[in-house]
């Protein structure tokens, strides 16, 4: 049998693999086999990640909810799920529900506590002012966020800058 | 630490809020992008250069995959894709990869903490320019939610021959993944570990601090290496390996003919023997340039892009023999 990539060569290695979920095999000469890392000595770890995520979503999402697209994207839920892809910052908002199983399963139940993104001062009346982020006001609603989106590790970071501004 | 640490590299993955991800771009679009982009590197203080990957050779693009300062998905470089590189190539920038914007900061050795000093001072710039796609809960938003949180990746490229030899590094890799780390080859997913080279990374990027994933990089890098050094030790203690490496030496010196995988292999068991003290030849720095200056794009974009496959051993012969002589 011909190697299916090259369609030159004789196959000789067999692979099998998950590719979005979905069970393929491939017959491949050597030479082919090695330029597409089917020979390496260690499990891809990312390579069929979007089979791995797609398969994560079937399980954990036996029905679809809520919206059926994102607005600013147009992905449905079914499109991330083929590709293992998200289509937009809009669409963790849209999806939300359905996505945090998934991440969960990735990284664990957890919130980010990294870095933010820095926000340029901005002068109003000749006083330096944050566009938003560090006025009262501004952390109080984002304290509120936070607790909604049951982010309690950086809603406590707020509350005490809050306190600290307060005092 | 340098006779197992070749360099380290951190990565940060950043997407705009108003543009749809890649998978879902139009080319137009991405082409905005890197526009963008490029207008708000100007004045960052940093100077870049721009490659549009529709606008270059596909060896030009595999001899950036070479040097790591692409990634091998973007080889598959189409309209609206763009790399910025800084004048000494230790920051690249590549535009609507898996993200909108790729930053990556590469050091000789081992240097986590200072490339990701660079990284950092590089994004909260461009962050003032660009609006960044951010979460509370989730952090940067990002196409693969693998790298939702601090969208960050520091690796470290590793030389680990005598862990090889041994194994071990089979049973290491598969207890890494209990530690938020993996192991891979020489040019990152997928790919094969070429002449004992590999990545350490962090994996795990949301509920963990930039600073915390580089500390446990950090702590597994420094662990590591030093079970590298006793299997070292065990190793060249025996005549047949410490023969073996002194033959590679002489094959390196004298061949007038050699591919890329026989030269690495080559390479990398001089690379043991000089670090272990066996050999005094070239220095591990030396060694590592050699390293890179030999693969087969990194060759063809300097003498020539006609160059048959023999044409070009010959060439890596000579520079090899040039370089030990």
């Amino acid at each position: 049998m011909l190697c299916q990539h090259c369609k030159k060569n004789e196959a000789t290695t067999h692979v099998k693999t998950m590719i979005n979920g979905e069970y393929a095999e491939y017959r491949l000469c050597p030479e082919c086999a090695h330029e597409l890392g089917y020979d390496s000595m260690f499990p891809d770890f990312t390579a069929d990640f979007g089979g791995l995520l797609g398969s994560f979503l079937s399980a954990a999402l036996p029905a679809r909810s809520g919206a059926t697209h994102c607005k600013l994207c147009g992905s449905t839920m079914n499109d991330i799920k083929k590709t293992g892809k998200v289509g937009c910052s809009e669409c963790y908002d849209t999806f939300f529900s359905e996505l945090m199983p998934t991440i969960r399963s990735i990284h664990g139940n957890t919130a980010h506590i990294g870095k933010r993104p820095v926000i340029e001062y901005e002068t109003v009346d000749d006083k330096p002012a944050k566009k938003q982020g560090e006025s009262l006001d501004a952390l109080k609603a984002q304290l509120k966020k936070a607790i909604e989106d049951e982010n309690f590790e950086r809603a406590a970071e707020l509350r005490d800058k809050i306190k600290e501004m307060e005092a | 630490m340098s006779e197992a640490v070749v360099s380290t590299r951190v990565r940060l993955a950043r997407n705009l809020k108003e543009y749809p991800f890649p998978i879902r771009l139009s080319a137009d679009r991405a082409k905005e992008i890197v526009e963008k982009i490029d207008a708000a590197l100007k004045d960052c203080g940093i100077r870049f250069h721009r490659i549009d990957l529709g606008a270059v050779s596909e060896t030009m693009k595999v001899a950036l995959l070479e040097r790591h300062l692409i990634s091998p998905d973007f080889v598959r470089g189409q309209e609206g894709r763009a790399v910025f590189l800084s004048d000494d190539n230790s920051i690249s920038i590549m535009v609507n990869e898996e993200d909108h914007i790729r930053l990556q900061v590469i050091r000789d050795g081992f240097e986590p903490d200072e490339a990701y000093e660079i990284a950092d001072k590089l994004d909260s710039e461009l962050s003032k320019k660009l609006d960044f796609a951010y979460h509370e809960k989730l952090g940067y938003l990002t196409q693969c939610p693998t790298n939702l949180g601090t969208g960050m990746r520091a690796s470290v490229m590793l030389h680990l021959p005598a862990l090889e030899i041994t194994g071990a590094v089979h049973r290491i890799g598969s207890n890494l993944s209990k530690l938020g780390l993996t192991i891979r080859g020489l040019y990152g997913e997928s790919t094969k570990p070429v002449g004992a080279f590999f990545q350490l990374s962090n994996q795990v990027t949301l509920g963990i601090s930039e600073k915390a994933a580089i500390a446990n990089l950090k702590n597994i890098t420094t662990q590591l290496i030093s079970q590298e050094m006793k299997a070292r030790e065990n190793l060249l203690s025996k005549i047949e390996v410490e023969d073996k490496i002194a033959r590679a030496l002489g094959v390196l010196k004298t061949a007038l003919v050699i591919d890329h995988s026989e030269a690495m292999s080559l390479l990398s068991l001089v690379r043991l023997g000089v670090a272990s003290k066996k050999l005094s030849t070239l220095s591990t720095d030396s060694i590592d340039r050699l390293i890179v200056e030999i693969q087969p794009a990194t060759i063809m974009t300097k003498y020539g892009e006609d160059m048959t496959p023999q044409e070009r051993d010959i060439k890596r012969a000579d520079m090899i023999r040039e370089r030990f002589n």
